[in-house]
This record gives C-alpha cells, structure tokens and sequence, in this order.
C-alpha cells in the first residue's frame, strides 16, 4: 500500500530539484523494518531519486541541513516530532530553504 | 591522548540533554486559542499572530529612526528628510522587506496594517515620496556565476511602485558611474606588493571589468575576496542612495545573518565598527583639513541613515514569511571561486546556523550582547575604502607588533605617486584584507586577464579624498617621508647580529 505527498520547495531550494518547485509523490506507508513511513525516511528518499546535485546541502547528519525550515501540512515539523513524524495520505510537506542570505 | 577530566563518577557516553524544542504547550502563547504553526526561540506562534509579530519587528526597528530626530517618548508623524533605497541582494531577507516595505511605504496593504491608528500611521499619507530599489549585480566577480538581473527586475516589474537602479559589482571601477552621481573621477591603483600600499595615478586604459577582476585576484585570501565584494556592494548602495536623495538605505539582513556578519567582522579586525555594523549614519563628504572635490549635486541638508530592518527576525521567520506571502525568492548563490577554502564568513555562518537550530535563543543573544558594546578609542578620520571610522593609533600598534624598516622614499616610482601609503586612510580590518597572507596559495579566478598586482585598481571612491602632491617647491615636497616596511629574514639577523652568542 502506498501514501500520495505533496512536495513542494521554496528558497531556492528548488534548484536542487530540477528547478521544479511542485513534486507529487508516493511512498510505501510501511517502511521494510516494518515501521510507519516518517519524514526521515521521506528526506532520504528524496535525496535518492528526486536531488539532482549536491546533497550535502540538502541532507547532512540523517536529517535536513541547518537552515531548512520544514512545514507539514502549513506546520513547522518541530511541532510535530520533526523527523519521526508518520506521513499520512495527502500530506503537504514544503522544505524551505532559509540559507541564501539577506 | 585521553580526553577525560579524571572524575570517575561521570558516566563516560552521557549527553547533554536536548531542550525541548518548545516550551509549554502547541497552543499559540499570543492568542492562547489557535494550534501553533511555527515555532520562534522556544514560543509557538499561530499564523495569524506571526504576521503582526512580524510586521511589529519590523516597523519597531525602522520608523523610530525615520524622523531626523529618533523619536523620543512622544510618536510624532513619520517625515523622512530624503528618500528610501532599499538594498535588495535576491536573497530571502531581502525578499521579505522588500514585500515589507511595499506593503506598508508604497501600496499599504489593508488587510496587514492593524488598525493601532496615530498620526504617524502610513495610512494617512505615504511616507516616501520616493522608494528606490537598488541591486548589484555580483556575478561579474565570479568564474561561472549566473547572472540574475533579469529575475530581479521581473520581481520589481511584479511589484509595481518601486524606481529599479540595477548596478553591476564593477561600477564601482567605473568612472562613467562616478560621474554620472556628480563626482569627479580619478583613477587610482595600489602596488599590492608592498605592505606599504603605495597609492599610484592609474592611465584609464582597463574597462571596469578588468580593473574589478584585476582588484579582485589581487586580494590575498578567501576572506579578503568576500570581505572586499561585501564592502564594494554596500559602499556602491550608500553612493546610489545619495545620487537619489535619499535619506534613509534599508538593508535586508536578518537576526541571523546580522550574528554572522558581527562575528565574522570581530574574527577578521572589525571590532571596531560592531555598531556601524549594526546601524549607521553616514555622510559622503569626508571631513578633512584638506580640500576635497564637493559633489556637483551637493546634498549636505542630511546625511544617510543606514537600517537593518529586519534585526529581530530570524531566518526562520523568514523562510516562513516568504512561504505564507506566495513570495519568489531569486536567490543569492554562495560565494565560491575555483580551489575555493571557506573564508571566515562562510565559517561563521556554518556555526551560527548550526547553533541557530539546536540554541535558537542564543544567535539573539550575540546580537543583544553585540548592541552593548561601546568600542574604545578615538575616531581619526573615515576609512577610504569601506566609508566607516578608522581608531585612532593603529598605525603606531601595528609597528609595535611587527619588526619593521625604515626607507626614505628614495626609489623612483615607475607611475605618478599620489601618497606614499595607503596605510594612514584605512581602518584596520581594510588594511587586513589588503595585507594579509595566507600560507595557501590562492588560486586566480581570472587566469586570462592582464593581471599586475603592482598596479591594482582601487574604487572610484577612493580618488575622492587623496590629492595629488604638489609639484616641486611645495611645502610638503622637503618633508621626510617615513614608510614602514616587514624586514627579511637577512635584514632582521643582520640588526642583531653582534648580540648572537657564536655556535662553538
């Protein structure tokens, strides 16, 4: 069974991306170790099949890079449990990049 | 090596307990009803608190400095001397005041202007007559940088209300620019080869482009490169907004990018301008006992403000500003050349975002601590290069610190001296990117360009205050001239050689 996310990039992350800001997706709703798919999972799996370049600046340490702000569902993910956070059917999730100055 | 302290009763693998990351409850702390959608430095905010929280920031740090007077404990109505520049960069703090600045100073957005009322209130009348939006274009500085003036001016286009003055980073060689805001041109160089700075008469023979590339490839290191393409932007923006009569320039630096610029500033000699870093007020004309060569279109009725509008908001708050407004951020590209080696900045800003995650409380903090500081000493005139105070005595600390030689002068020059040394017209963190040395070799972004790092090209600024001397029979032709000089290695053994005990 597989869950359908709405990504979508702002900051200029995007051009991480193939300069597309919008991105629809699907994963499995469980994980091989048999766990809920999370946001953690979803981070990784986007560097795999969806980043074109340079993933350092997207993932560092099993987690987004410092500077990215991550909204679910028009939240921030710190409300939310951050990476732990079980994605649902539906879920909107925008990573915002907050790097590329003043 | 053994990194323990020696207690025996620590466990050896604890970790230091994570904060939560909010404190309390998900509700939001302003309106205590609606479910919290962002979180700023521990507080939960709903979205409809954050945006008056926001614009709170914003209009509390800029419109008590609008007035020529600050404003004293009774608000009086908002009447700027001049007009606005607003500095936009493509950047995400940029983007945000420029939407700030349009929806509040140039098309007041009903639905954010809260109804608080007063006759200072932006609703009454505009407060600018005039908003002008400057950009620098940087990416002429750069091997393989995109350009983004086309996106930039699509944004303005969008926006509707703004004057666009699209700059290129190599204006500020250009004397066609200098002219046209009034000024007279005269072209100078520095021999990078000597830690005196010997200031030269330069024929106009390169193109803007060249001497930018040229000034550029000279600089010694990393840190130099991105310290002198940050100053040559903001001086090139102080110039426009004085050309516009402006009397206030806003720049987009956020709470987060202002601990980065404050740290790397203090890192790399800037102690000094910790408060011009954070707020400033400027005036082209230098003041001096010389003549100087007054702006054809004198506007000496006021001075330029200098504001950071967005000090008290985060990058975080930010990112979330542009997201929830449906803004389009450009986008600034990091500022890398070929072999590049983080400079001191790029350091900075690594730590302070790292540290902005996990503490966010305490990237506040070093802005709160920074706007404390008083830094000690006298102001001995306006540093050539970078247009900010020069401390007093650091001339003679310098000497103190290094061995140094004397010479008289006496080596003829192959171009027109204009000033024996830079040295005395610069503040110390424009001598350090000038002079210091990095035991890397740094690399030529520009390999094919007709480099000689003898006869450097300066910014069209710095022929403004420096005259030529006088022919000869002037007063100060006779006067010994003392330059100082690092010894070699045979010079220094050389002065102690009769004190050196001999090997038996």
């Amino acid at each position: 069974m597989s869950i359908s996310l709405k990504i979508e990039f702002g900051g200029g992350l995007e051009l991480l991306f193939s300069n597309e800001r919008s991105h629809r997706i699907s994963l499995p709703t469980i994980q091989p170790d048999g766990r809920p798919t999370n946001i953690t999972d979803l981070i990784f799996w986007l560097r795999d099949n969806k980043l074109k370049e340079r993933p350092e600046l997207f993932v560092e340490d099993k987690t987004v890079r410092p500077g990215i702000l991550v909204l679910v569902n028009d939240t921030d993910w710190e409300l939310e449990g951050e990476g732990d956070y079980e994605v649902k059917d539906g879920d909107e999730i925008v990573f915002i990049s907050t790097l590329h100055g003043g | 090596m053994s990194d323990s302290c020696g207690n025996p009763a620590t466990e050896t693998e604890a970790l230091m307990p994570r904060r939560r990351k909010f404190d309390k409850t998900k509700i939001c702390v302003k309106c205590k009803t609606n479910p919290g959608s962002l979180i700023i430095r521990h507080a939960v905010y709903c979205k409809e608190c954050f945006v008056p929280l926001t614009t709170h920031k914003f209009r509390r740090s800029l419109e008590p400095f609008v007035n020529a007077k600050p404003d004293g404990p009774r608000r009086t109505a908002l009447k700027p001397q001049g007009n606005l520049l607003v500095g936009f960069s493509g950047g995400l703090g940029s983007t945000v005041l420029l939407d700030l600045v349009h929806r509040y100073y140039v098309v007041p957005d009903k639905a954010l202007i809260q109804d608080d009322g007063g006759s200072h209130h932006p609703r009454h009348e505009r407060v600018w007559k005039r908003v002008v939006v400057g950009y620098v274009e940087v990416c002429d500085a750069f091997p393989s940088m995109v350009e983004r003036m086309s996106d930039v001016r699509a944004i303005m286009e969008g926006y509707g209300g703004f004057e666009f003055v699209p700059l290129r980073i190599q204006d500020a060689f250009d004397p066609c620019w200098w002219k046209k805001i009034g000024r007279d041109p005269v072209n100078l160089g520095v021999d990078m080869t000597d830690e005196a700075l010997k200031l030269l008469r330069l024929e106009e023979s390169t193109s803007p482009l060249e001497a930018m590339r040229s000034y550029m490839a000279s600089l010694p290191t990393t840190t130099a490169r991105s310290t002198a393409l940050q100053t040559l932007t903001r001086v090139l923006l102080q110039y426009t907004a004085q050309a516009n009569d402006c009397s206030h320039l806003v720049l987009g630096t956020s709470l987060t990018s202002l601990a980065v610029s404050l740290i790397s500033g203090v890192a790399h000699g800037g102690g000094f301008h910790v408060r011009e870093e954070m707020q400033e007020e400027w005036t082209a004309d230098q003041s001096s006992d010389r003549e100087v060569d007054v702006a054809k279109k004198a506007t000496k009725r006021h001075g330029l403000r200098i504001i950071r509008p967005l000090r008290d908001v985060g990058m975080k708050e930010c990112g979330a500003w542009s997201w929830w407004m449906g803004l389009k951020v450009v986008g600034r590209e990091n500022w890398e050349w070929p072999g590049f080696k983080p400079g001191i900045g790029a350091l900075t800003k690594a730590f302070i975002v790292g540290l902005e995650k996990d503490y966010p409380s305490t990237v506040s903090t070093i802005v709160r601590t920074c706007g404390k500081l008083s830094p000690k000493g006298i102001v001995e005139g306006k540093c050539i290069s970078c247009e900010r105070p020069i401390q007093s005595g650091i001339q003679d600390w310098q000497a103190r610190i290094s061995i140094r030689s004397r010479h008289n002068g006496d080596e003829q020059a192959p171009f027109e001296e204009v000033a024996e040394s830079l040295s005395p017209f610069l503040c110390y963190p424009c001598r350090i990117t000038l002079t210091s040395r990095s035991t890397r070799p740094i690399l030529n972004p520009f390999p094919n360009s007709n480099h000689d790092v003898s006869l450097t090209p300066l910014p069209m600024w710095t022929g403004r205050v420096l005259h030529p001397p006088k022919t000869s029979g002037s007063e100060e032709g006779d006067a010994e001239i003392v330059v100082g000089r690092t010894l070699a290695r045979s010079e220094m053994k050389n002065a102690v050689k009769e004190f050196l005990l001999q090997d038996e």
